[in-house]
């Protein structure tokens, strides 16, 4: 099974443009990640392949079966809701069974799959209850179940965890990665929170503006950005971007210069992750001085804020490094792999 | 304690007349017709069977009902999904058509009455309930319409879409989920269509004279050449406000919340 987007667009009626010809394909049992700020059409994409919103122009197909015009019950797919969008005047029981019951299961039937699928998700205990008894954690349980317990091909999601406070929202993450696991269907969430993208995600789509930025795995996003806002919207703290110029082999941006290999003449950002630059006790040959401006301990790791001219950076150092005054010089060394460069223009990785 | 005091003083406003007729309906006409006002007196129980058996008033209460709880029915059903697709569809001159309804109640009713009656004459309707049923629908859709838009804008809209991704159809979300989520709603609403149907008179006096006669429209004929029958007027009434009474306790939390939310919101 896959399911692929094709040139779709959508203008909404203020004029806003949600997606801009997005493409897009994925396979069967894959956990999809579509990642981006508000306002970046990830939402819209999963309402769109949902039913729940008309697409503009383009088409969406599911096993190359045109599902564009389909109404949302014809589609195959479950979803859970930000809100959990659980029907307060039912159960807890009847909420998961009610996808079973408008699809004329017969009884039995429906009764051995709301509890396995409670069994599976730990809410046995609280299938008397009505929605308002429930902790945020709990809804947002019950709202998965309800989305899965017909086994649709496709799980949707948008933003499930927002809602949850910080050290729920890593356990739920977690019990949703084994699910996926477990029970093999395909999910795609929608989510802006780039920790939760590369810790679930088989593949991520980064959007920006309506448009795809890079769809690739987790490893690939983060080593290997596509573009600019790409590089600077993975990782934090955020990856560090010093526009500059490259002149005969040394790439010069007020007083920081840096001799790079194979890399054309002309204006270009050059990224450096924090946790890839290396600081040295000594100076080297490689090495560069910036003045430590701010020095944060975030144990085990340390942040290190540090500038030359105009030039701001920030250093993440994963081991002790002693006592660091503030205005004292530090030496920090750029590796290759560890530099990333982008057109000034359009913002593109330079290959 | 100002609070509690300046509330005894309106219940008091309020409640005076109306206990007044209470009374009044227990009084032989000697009582009521004295000089001074009456306070204690010995109860007779003459009103209620001589305008209810020997007048021959009960058929009223039967029109009443078949009059305002139809047109309850007929003002919920069409108004109802009008007011989910004011509530959750953009459309091109929504607003307007939405302010339009309520326009339809700006008329005074007086001057709507003679070319609905020449309607329904027309029609061959005039001295039939259902005259009088069609007239108070007319005017109760732009309540129903008005008050249901503010109750299906505060469920959230996912509370449809999760209905549809679980299988439904759009009329089937409305009448399945929609409607059950806003039950408490449909029926304060249902309640006010209901109390206003019951006590209008003009249309009611107007399109019906004599088998189909409503209960407010029975009270004028007590009023007599030869005098008002108080006792009898004071016993049509006091049986009047009963079916009101009864509603509008059952669904008063929900009367309030929807009369202001509806208005505020829409």
């Amino acid at each position: 099974m896959s399911v692929s987007f094709n040139q779709i667009s959508k203008v909404f009626a203020d004029g806003t443009v949600g997606l801009d010809h997005l493409d897009l394909k994925f396979d069967k049992g894959e956990f999809i990640v579509l990642l981006g700020p508000s306002g970046s059409g990830k939402t819209t994409a999963c309402r769109i392949l949902a039913g729940l919103e008309e697409a503009t122009s383009g088409s969406v197909k599911v096993d190359n079966l045109e599902v564009t015009s389909l109404p949302p019950r014809e589609r195959n797919m479950g979803m859970v809701f930000q809100n959990y969008a659980l029907y307060g005047h039912k159960t807890v029981y009847e909420n998961i069974a009610y996808p079973l019951r408008i699809r004329k299961i017969d009884k039995g039937n429906i009764d051995n799959r709301v509890k396995a699928i409670a069994k599976v998700l730990q809410i046995e205990d609280f299938l008397d209850r009505r929605p308002s008894q429930l902790s945020g954690g709990q809804a947002q349980r019950v709202a998965v179940a309800r989305a899965m317990v017909w086994s649709p091909d496709i799980c949707l999601m948008d933003e499930p965890l927002s809602n949850l406070d910080a050290l729920l929202r890593l356990k739920t993450r977690t019990e949703l990665k084994r699910l996926h696991g477990d029970l093999g269907q395909t999910f795609v969430f929608v989510t802006h929170d780039q920790e939760e993208a590369m810790t679930l995600g088989t593949r991520i789509a980064v959007l920006n503006q309506g448009k795809l930025a890079q769809f690739d795995t987790p490893r690939q996003v983060y080593h290997e950005p596509a573009t600019r806002f790409v590089a600077e919207f993975i990782g934090r703290p955020a990856m560090n971007i010093i526009e500059g110029e490259i002149k005969d082999c040394v790439f010069k941006s007020g007083p920081f210069e840096l001799a790079v290999k194979g890399q054309p003449d002309g204006p270009v950002a050059l990224g450096v992750r924090p946790e890839q630059i290396v600081l040295k006790e000594v100076s080297t040959d490689e090495s560069v001085g910036f003045n430590l401006d701010v020095l944060e301990l975030v144990e085990p790791d340390a942040l290190l804020f540090v500038n030359k001219g105009d030039t701001s950076l920030v250093v993440r150092v994963m081991h002790d490094i002693g006592d660091l005054d503030r205005g004292s010089e530090v030496h920090l060394e750029f590796p290759d792999h560890a530099r990333h460069f982008f057109e000034i223009s359009d913002g593109r990785r330079r290959s | 304690m100002a609070m509690v005091a300046t509330l005894i003083a309106i219940l008091i406003l309020f409640l005076t007349p109306y206990l007044w007729i209470v009374m009044t309906s227990f009084k032989t006409r000697l009582d009521i017709l004295s000089d001074a006002p009456v306070w204690f007196f010995t109860p007779t129980s003459e009103n209620y069977p001589t305008i209810f058996i020997d007048k021959n008033y009960l058929p009223l209460v039967w029109n009443s009902m078949i009059v305002a709880s139809f047109s309850t029915i007929l003002s919920l059903a069409f108004g109802t999904p009008a007011a989910y697709v004011f509530a959750r569809f953009e459309f091109p001159g929504k607003e307007d058509l939405f302010f339009f309804f309520l326009t339809t109640r700006m008329a005074p009713p007086i001057s709507i009455v003679v070319p609905m009656f020449l309607l329904f004459s027309v029609l061959g309707l005039t001295d039939k309930p259902i005259a009088v049923i069609l007239a108070h629908t007319t005017f109760n859709v732009s309540l129903v319409v008005w008050m249901m838009r503010g109750f299906f804008a505060d469920i959230p809209r996912e509370i449809d879409e999760a209905a549809m991704m679980d299988g439904h159809t759009r009329g089937g979300t409305f009448l399945r989920v929609l409607l059950p989520l806003a039950a408490p709603g449909l029926a304060a609403t249902a309640v006010l269509c209901f109390i206003l149907s019951w006590n209008e008179f003009l249309y009611a006096f107007i399109l019906v004279a004599f088998e189909g006669r409503t209960l407010t429209v029975g009270i004028p004929g007590l009023v007599t050449p030869h005098g008002t029958l108080w006792g009898q007027v004071t016993s049509v009434a006091v049986v009047a406000t009963l079916p009101i009474l009864f509603f509008t306790f059952l669904v008063q939390k929900h009367l309030v919340r929807g009369l202001t939310f509806g208005a505020v919101k829409g």
